[in-house]
């Protein structure tokens, strides 16, 4: 198996039958792993920190980055000595980074005391100390003496930071899915906001897009990755990392990632969430946003066209014509279209999606599109299908019926409830 | 169903005793590098392997005593477990703990035995990792949130009677900003709707009495949308079918009365088909190696699907309904 999670993913059942050499070499191996692992858990018990038993933990780490106990045993030996000390707390819990002032996270107190002097136990400096040595809107500037401790304190963290996230990528790219590589390398990057200045922990966290960026080629839906990216970006927008919003190149972000492959549902997924903030950031009057909408409804009407059974598209297409229904609690494009304009605008859809059975009839994403958004024009004018509605409602789940039995009883429900159809119908 | 069950062929029939042998041999596979490598699951692995043998009707098949010996050596002065002794406490484990001695009935021997005052320091422990500010639960002291944290964490306070540790109500806030207009959720709020995540969020709402936050309508078609290929479910929209999403997938639909929106013959059929015939557990496909986690939830999902003989499993909270019942009364 790929990693040590413990759980097979697509790996071919073999026989468990061994050979005697075989079952040499695993005992072989066996041996030598308890062995490191006894190693690491000695020097745990007596609660020594040390850069050897750091060196211990990237060994233990390489053979098996599912070990989380030993990621947190390489936190504790570096704050235990390795970095410098400081006085805020170790644990990033606390640490609400979107809206915590700059002043909190300048330049890390001085550690006048070597911070090489790795075995002593890692007591917090008094903040008063830190307080004085740097003022709180400091600018984002290298400290103007060069022979300043604290500099220097802060370049072997710089350093020792760069180091740590250098040892992840290579266990990244062989475990992508494992959450406690990714954890780890973020609790780094907490590290250099608490750590670094400004600007040098800026460009660190500026780095990680190209991570991102790499492993979302590999795998264009690692939900790691995406998850990863937008924590990533939430920082840099931050005050803590003196950031502004990133709203506009990350919608460019997900418009590349798309024409790349159209059939990038994280992509589109992450479209729709930015979309909301975009327009407010825009300060959209209500021109714009109905030029918006278009706009987005044109692009996808076309790519629908020639990809009918893409479930990525449709679901954007789902996500757009919502924004036309008074959907409760959900942020809408165009707020203030009239119900006339809503219905108008989804007669449209419903027209054009009808073209597409003449090419397509046997596409069941088109006949559910086509039941959902007449049930929608019913809902925004406020009335029951007419009886030509009705008949064609019989029709598409005749067809649905028809290309989806697996899904029978879903199709028996809403026929059931299209019979009854009573009033605020689809409303859930 | 179970007369369809019954028409199956032979070799599409749930091989119950091979199962209960595979999960038995677990603990004794030590000259297994494998077996080493995978000891930061050791308290999951006991939790996944001693539901399946519940439900497969043989509650018996681990020894008590050793198992709740086992669970107890795992505990931290602090009150949370790790996977294994000398392994730091962790959401996970300490949830795998908790749902392990409600399944043998051993709370009583948590209070007797375990760290400090018992049930309330496990309480505490996790009442301990809840973000006050946003509702949401670390998984340890190191800070990574996550929708799964936030979902053990009601299901064991709520096993061990203490839900008011913890404000509930921020917890519920924080599982609707997770939501997406397609009815799902995600990991955390901007995440796309995955399977998984779902369960943990529709589970933590059910036991929180808010189900009525959910879409039961958008969520129901997103989950039956699942359902692909020769029958089995993924776990997001263009993957791969995988015999665990029968779990993720099957309950949530159980959870908001829709599991009739899939094929269930279809299903069952898929789940078998993913049988170690020779060597008795279940893999992720057909061909595939088995494992303890897939071997459980598919075999949850098959009580679900009302199979024969099987014991009825609690969707909310992936333990026998005896448990449940007898916990929560």
């Amino acid at each position: 198996m790929a990693d040590h999670s413990g759980v097979s993913h697509g790996v071919a059942r073999t026989s468990r039958e061994r050979t005697a050499e075989q079952k040499l070499v695993e005992t072989e191996k066996i041996t030598k792993y308890r062995e490191l692992e006894d190693e690491v858990r000695a020097a745990v018990v007596r609660n020594e920190y040390t850069p050897e038993l750091f060196q211990l933990t990237s060994k233990l780490l390489r053979i098996n980055p599912e070990y989380y106990t030993i990621w947190n045993v390489r936190r504790r030996s570096l704050i235990s000595g390795l970095l410098s000390k400081r006085s805020a707390g170790s644990s990033p819990s606390k640490a609400s980074p979107s809206t915590s002032p700059t002043a909190t996270t300048t330049t890390p107190s001085a550690a006048s005391s070597s911070s090489s002097s790795t075995a002593t136990p890692p007591v917090p400096e008094s903040s008063t100390a830190g307080k004085s040595s740097s003022t709180a809107d400091e600018p984002a500037f290298p400290p103007s003496n060069p022979g300043d401790e604290t500099a220097a304190a802060e370049q072997k963290d710089r350093e020792i930071l760069r180091l740590e996230l250098d040892f992840t990528i290579p266990l990244l790219m062989k475990s992508p899915k494992c959450y406690w590589i990714w954890n780890y390398r973020l609790w780094i990057l907490q590290q250099a906001i608490e750590r670094l200045q400004v600007a040098v922990s800026r460009r660190i966290w500026e780095e990680e897009l190209g991570l991102v960026e790499k492993m979302l080629n590999r795998d264009k839906r690692n939900f790691h990755a995406w998850g990863y990216r937008r924590h990533v970006v939430e920082q840099l927008e931050s005050s803590s990392l003196a950031g502004a919003s990133m709203v506009e190149t990350e919608f460019e972000y997900t418009t590349k990632m798309i024409r790349q492959d159209l059939s990038n549902f994280s992509a589109w997924h992450r479209r729709s969430k930015l979309i909301p903030r975009l327009l407010d950031e825009r300060h959209a009057d209500d021109m714009v946003r109905k030029d918006f909408l278009d706009r987005e409804l044109n692009f996808i009407r076309e790519k629908l066209n020639v990809g009918p059974e893409d479930y990525s598209l449709w679901y954007y297409h789902q996500f757009l014509m919502l924004n036309l229904l008074n959907y409760v609690g959900h942020p809408t494009i165009a707020p203030t279209l009239t119900n006339d304009e809503r219905a108008a605008y989804i007669t449209r859809e419903i027209d054009d999606i009808k073209d597409l059975l003449e090419d397509y009839p046997d596409y069941k994403l088109i006949y559910e599109a086509l039941l959902d958004y007449t049930l929608s024009l019913c809902q925004v004018e406020g009335r029951k299908p007419d009886s030509s509605e009705k008949e064609q409602l019989i029709e598409w789940l005749r067809q649905l019926k028809r290309l989806d039995p697996m899904r029978d009883g879903r199709w028996t429900d809403l026929e059931r409830d299209c019979g009854l159809l009573k009033l605020g119908f689809g409303k859930n | 169903m179970s007369e369809n069950a019954a028409n199956l062929p032979e070799e599409l029939q749930l091989i119950t005793e091979a199962h209960v042998k595979y999960i038995q041999s677990l603990d004794t596979r030590k000259d297994d590098y494998e077996y080493w490598l995978t000891e930061h699951l050791r308290l999951n692995g006991l939790y996944w392997g001693l539901t399946a043998l519940h439900i497969l009707g043989h509650p018996g098949a681990l020894p008590r005593d050793e198992t709740i010996d086992f669970v107890l050596s795992c505990q931290h002065e602090n009150g949370g477990f790790g996977a294994a002794p000398g392994h730091d406490a962790h959401m996970l484990s300490t949830v795998s703990a908790v749902q392990i001695l409600a399944m043998v009935d051993a709370f009583d021997e948590l209070q007797a035995r375990g760290k400090g005052n018992g049930r309330a320091q496990v309480g505490s422990y996790i009442a301990d990792l809840q973000n006050r500010q946003t509702g949401t639960f670390a998984g340890d002291e190191w800070g990574e949130h996550d929708t799964r944290f936030l979902y053990g964490a009601l299901n064991a306070l709520s096993l061990l009677g203490l839900l008011h540790l913890v404000d509930v109500d921020k917890a519920v806030e924080h599982i609707a900003a997770c939501a997406n207009f397609d009815g799902g959720y995600g990991s955390g709020p901007g995440a796309e709707s995955h399977a998984a995540q779902i369960f943990t969020c529709v589970a933590a709402l059910s036991i929180a009495g808010r189900k009525d936050l959910i879409d039961i309508d958008r969520l129901g078609r997103w989950l039956s949308e699942r359902q692909v290929g020769r029958g089995g479910l993924n776990g997001r929209p263009e993957k791969k079918e995988d015999s665990c999403y029968s779990w993720w997938v099957l309950s949530s639909l159980e959870m908001i009365g829709k599991t009739h929106w899939i094929d269930r013959d279809s299903l069952v059929a898929f789940i078998l088909s993913c049988q170690d015939l020779q060597g008795g557990g279940i893999a992720d496909r057909p061909g595939d190696m088995v494992d303890v986690w897939h071997t459980v939830f598919s075999i949850t999902g098959l009580s679900l699907l009302g199979y024969p003989g099987l014991q009825p499993v609690d969707a909310v909270y992936c333990l026998p309904k005896s448990t449940v019942q007898r916990v929560l009364g």
